[in-house]
């Protein structure tokens, strides 16, 4: 069964408040620590719900939305405040950003940094938009890396916020034609510890997502292959020195054709994911439906990824991922969520029946949320 | 609402201005004024006053100081083979406060940044280069430890090397008389990549 109650320690929201934020000018929810059901029509603000839980948990949208986007129209910011319930204590957390951009997350009261969010929560999203980590441009593969390993290591957190003030540090140097040559030393220096992180997560990740999908296709075959920017092949032994070494000189090849450019082309900025499905491109050759099995077998594999790393259940959101599953499959997909925590769950259909007995039933409509049962 | 004179509203519009010093502690800090004899205001106003005739840029090491060359680059006791470099003059200061330095300073005037529109022409960098023509031994790089500060202990680097001179950064790690368990991460980690052996 799943919610089992054996657990290492649990971490789930207690409640949830949100101000102008996004269709909700304002909105309370209680929600239960086990399986909560959002049920509501299209347009309801069913995935605006999750995705502000996403917000509390890491202090920014897994849509990878600026800030500013998330306001509700007309008001000039957005609130989100919520207790977290983490083992024997509880965690005020709010997190508030202005239309001009500025961010404040506190916790317990003490402004702290999204870094402290990181270390303490852990969230898994998975929904429609995750046919774009497959089909869409590479800016959100790289936020797909971004998002999920960084909550297996701030290291990695802290190393790509450093790499992208060095990069517009660099960037600005092109564009004055001052010398950056001391840019490119601290880029690979940075840079060669990200492509480690990377290449060791997706390494990871292919073996298990390769046999989730296998489970959701009928033996289908998805293969994951990093491609990074800076380096022409990627060995199976990772180095660092030898990783920073070759980066630089790459930066070296390119340094002419970058003053030209005024902009920086090589680099995990430029890093790229493949996904082969079947021994071919998802991209150009996959279907709908294999970029959604495949989307939901990635989310599966850093669901459990994270939870083996973290030793505790992420909350785990699904924003209408059954939508095109028949019964016996999304009983599959939820079957394969071992130990679950806390589950937010969109549907605009009629949920799984072995989900429905045990949830708390949860009505949205007009920015309004209602407990049904 | 009150309306307070002229030149109490100017008083505190100019403490204003200083760094940390918001609207409220201005005017706070302008009653306490009005309540000096006239002689203790006058010797803070004096002061203010000196400092600016009498401080101007040491010509060799740019510190502020109030002769030219500076009490450190005319002081032959020091160690004149080692130069430290820094940002500003405030960590210049902090740097000879430390036991264990006993070299030169050379106050860059600030860092490397191009977001800010800050390249090397617009620090003291020429100027140090011309140091190092005299029988400098060492360049201790002492630039803040954040992404600007290594970009600019980076190039100086890369200029000083193929000179022959021993170039060196500052350590960094945990501040003594902490706390182990109060250290940040990113202090710890760079802590742990920096131990050394017994």
């Amino acid at each position: 069964m799943f919610a089992s109650a054996f657990f290492i320690y649990t971490m789930h929201l207690d409640s949830l408040k949100l101000t102008s934020f996004r269709n909700f000018e304002t909105l309370q929810l209680t929600p239960s620590a086990g399986i909560n059901v959002l049920h509501g029509k299209n347009g309801s603000g069913k995935s605006n719900l999750l995705e502000a839980i996403f917000v509390l948990c890491l202090g920014r949208s897994q849509r990878g939305n600026k800030d500013g986007d998330i306001i509700k129209n007309e008001q000039d910011s957005y609130r989100v405040e919520g207790t977290m319930h983490d083992g024997d204590r509880s965690i005020e957390i709010a997190v508030a950003v202005m239309r001009r951009g500025r961010k404040q997350i506190t916790i317990n009261g003490v402004k702290s940094k999204a870094l402290e969010l990181y270390e303490r929560f852990s969230v898994v999203a998975a929904g429609p938009e995750d046919s774009e980590i497959l089909a869409g441009p590479p800016s959100v593969r790289r936020l797909f890396l971004n998002l999920y390993i960084s909550q297996q290591s701030t290291k990695y957190l802290e190393n790509i916020t450093k790499y992208s003030r060095i990069l517009s540090q660099k960037n600005a140097a092109l564009k004055e034609n001052i010398e950056f040559d001391s840019y490119n030393y601290l880029l690979a220096e940075t840079g060669a510890k990200i492509i480690i992180a990377r290449q060791l997560f997706l390494k990871t990740l292919n073996k298990s997502a390769g046999s989730f999908y296998s489970k959701f296709s009928n033996n289908g075959e998805l293969d994951i292959k990093y491609k990074p920017s800076a380096l022409e092949e990627i060995e199976f032994e990772v180095d660092e020195s030898r990783i920073k070494e070759q980066f630089e000189a790459r930066l070296n090849e390119v340094k002419e054709q970058e003053m030209i450019l005024k902009t920086s082309i090589v680099g995990p900025h430029r890093d790229e994911i493949e996904f082969d499905i079947n021994s071919f491109p998802a991209r150009t050759h996959g279907s709908q439906g294999e970029w959604r099995s495949a989307a939901i077998a990635l989310k599966l594999s850093v669901y459990e990824l994270l939870k083996e790393k973290r030793g505790f259940s992420p909350i785990l959101l699904l924003d209408e991922i059954f939508a095109e599953l028949d019964e016996s499959r999304s009983a599959a997909v939820i079957d394969s969520f071992n130990d679950l925590g806390q589950l937010f769950l969109t549907t605009a259909l009629e949920p799984p029946a072995r989900l429905a007995q045990k949830a708390l039933y949860l009505n949205i409509d007009s920015g309004q949320v209602e407990v049904v049962r | 609402m009150f309306k307070s004179a002229a030149s109490v509203e100017r008083l505190a519009n100019q403490l204003a201005r200083l760094p940390g010093i918001g609207r409220k502690s201005a005017s706070r800090l302008t009653f306490h004024i009005l309540k000096m004899s006239k002689d203790e205001a006058n010797d803070i106003a004096e002061a203010i006053k000196e400092v600016k005739e009498k401080v101007g840029f040491c010509t060799t090491c740019y510190n502020i100081s109030e002769s030219d060359p500076c009490f450190v680059c005319s002081d032959n006791r020091r160690n004149q083979e080692i130069i430290c470099v820094v940002e500003d003059s405030s960590d210049a200061a902090a740097m000879d406060r430390a036991e264990g330095f006993n070299g030169m300073f050379h106050v860059l005037g600030g860092c490397l940044s191009p977001l800010d529109g800050i390249g090397p022409d617009d620090l003291k960098i020429k100027e140090l280069m011309t140091r190092l023509k005299d029988d400098i031994k060492e360049v201790i790089i002492a630039t803040n430890p954040d992404v600007e500060g290594e970009a600019t202990a980076v190039y100086l680097s890369k200029l000083i090397k193929p000179m022959s001179i021993k170039v060196t950064r500052i350590a960094r790690g945990l501040p003594v008389g902490s706390d182990l368990e109060y250290a940040d991460s990113a202090t710890l980690s760079r802590a742990l990549e920096g131990r050394q052996e017994f």
